[in-house]
């Protein structure tokens, strides 16, 4: 009786929320997949399209049109990526779990500001800027965060003749 | 300059080590850490305790209420009662350095509780439930038993260290770690400590009711009252081995060949 009861307490103490990590890194690790394979297909597609940080435009660029154009996504932690970088803050150290997270994110965010301008008809985009920013909190206390925003950006310019630079 | 094109290198930005590696690295460490910190407190106090001798701490918490541990039940005729049977049962105790005091904590919840400088803590669910003295007088006599092996100052310079030791870990989920990790290690001891209370508790019963009789029946209705699923985690975060103990206690009561019935006392109330 008294065997069971602490093999029970035990499971309540340990085996549960071990349970809910797994349930949480399963999940959120077949949406990470999921994400980078859908990214990379993307990039495969806007593959060739000219994205550069220079904050002035090629001298030899020729260019009818511009605008400025915005990408960016809202992207969560999940439970698994929350409680071990909660365990590595203690220590300090690379939080591992959170590199892939914020790779989706810039990666995304580049992708939806690339994908934007080619739909526009753009021909390249320069300038190119990344910002980021913590998002709402995701527990009454104001602690904890509910997700970070990436923000890609840069200015997209339509070439005058397609075939005179470069 | 010519552009060219180029896929986004990876690799770079992500550390290849597998998440749940990584997971049970931190989890594997950290509970070490824990249980190594309690060890290392549960050291010192008994380090602390070998300084301070019991009359030092009779002398120095002789009459030490902690008024914001415990809501004294305003006039509580029960008080009396109890004072003059604690007095009985220390009688048992002769070489005690202690001289005891009970008070009436205002609570629902039915506990006890040895507190520095010779206090004991009844509430007044404790005192709704008991059906007998001697039902009460075991629970009395357990107290006792925590006074003479001092666990009462291990308890409570536990609880201080690892309340300080948590205030600096404030995040909820790695505090809940450290909380269960140091909550399995110090049990061991505990339930060492409650073991011990309970057979000087019996002995205490036994020499002052000629036998045993009721002394562990409270329990025994515990054990059916909290049979519920609802009680469970309470039940069980609070009297882990209530069915253990019953069963020691009987074995010492065999082995000692006290009388397992006798005239029971009623209450004065
Ligand atoms: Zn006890």
């Amino acid at each position: 009786m008294d065997g069971n009861l602490e093999t029970l307490e035990l499971f309540l103490n340990f085996g549960f929320p071990l349970l809910i990590l797994m349930i949480a890194y399963f999940i959120g690790s077949h949406i990470e997949k999921r994400h980078f394979r859908d990214i990379r297909e993307r990039e495969t597609k806007v593959h060739g399209f000219p994205v550069v940080s220079f904050n002035t435009m090629p001298d030899d660029w020729n260019v009818s049109s511009s605008d400025m154009v915005t990408g960016s996504i809202v992207i969560s932690l999940d439970y698994f990526k929350r409680v071990i970088a909660g365990l590595r803050g203690l220590i300090g150290g690379r939080i591992k779990t959170y590199e892939p997270l914020l790779e989706r994110a810039r990666r995304e965010a580049l992708l939806r500001m690339t994908e934007e301008a080619r739909l526009q008809g753009y021909d390249a985009i320069f300038n190119v800027r990344l910002e980021t920013s913590r998002l709402a909190n995701a527990r009454r206390d104001g602690k904890g965060v509910a997700g970070v925003e990436m923000l890609a950006f840069g200015t997209a310019v339509k070439f005058a003749s397609r075939f005179a630079n470069s | 300059m010519r552009f060219v094109a180029k896929q986004p290198k990876e690799g770079i930005n992500v550390s290849d080590t597998h998440p749940l590696v990584e997971a049970s690295t931190l989890v594997v460490g950290l509970t070490a850490i824990f249980v190594v910190i309690v060890l290392a407190i549960i050291f010192m106090i008994e380090v602390a305790l070998f300084f301070v001798s019991a009359e030092d701490e009779a002398n120095l918490f002789g009459d030490w209420l902690p008024e914001d541990l415990i809501t004294v039940a305003p006039d509580d005729d029960r008080l009396v009662e109890i004072q003059l049977l604690v007095d009985r049962l220390a009688r048992h105790w002769p070489d005690s350095p202690y001289t005891f005091r009970v008070e009436i904590d205002d609570s629902e919840t039915a506990n006890a509780m040895a507190l520095p400088g010779g206090l004991i803590i009844v509430t007044r669910g404790l005192l709704d439930r008991v059906e007998s003295e001697n039902e009460l007088a075991f629970v009395l006599g357990h107290e006792l038993g925590h006074f003479k092996n001092r666990d009462h100052l291990r308890a409570l310079g536990r609880g201080i260290v690892l309340a300080m030791f948590f205030a600096v870990v404030t995040d909820s989920d790695v505090a809940g770690i450290g909380i269960k990790a140091t909550d399995i290690t110090i049990r061991g001891f505990s339930r060492r400590q409650e073991t011990n209370a309970d057979e000087f508790g019996l002995a205490v019963v036994n020499s002052e009711y000629g036998h045993v009789d009721e002394a562990w029946r409270l329990f025994e209705r515990w054990e059916v009252e909290n049979d519920s699923v609802i009680n469970l985690v309470t039940y069980l975060s609070t009297h882990p081995e209530s069915g253990d103990r019953i069963i020691d206690m009987k074995r010492q009561a065999e082995a000692e060949g006290w009388l397992l019935t006798g005239d029971v006392t009623p209450l004065n109330w």
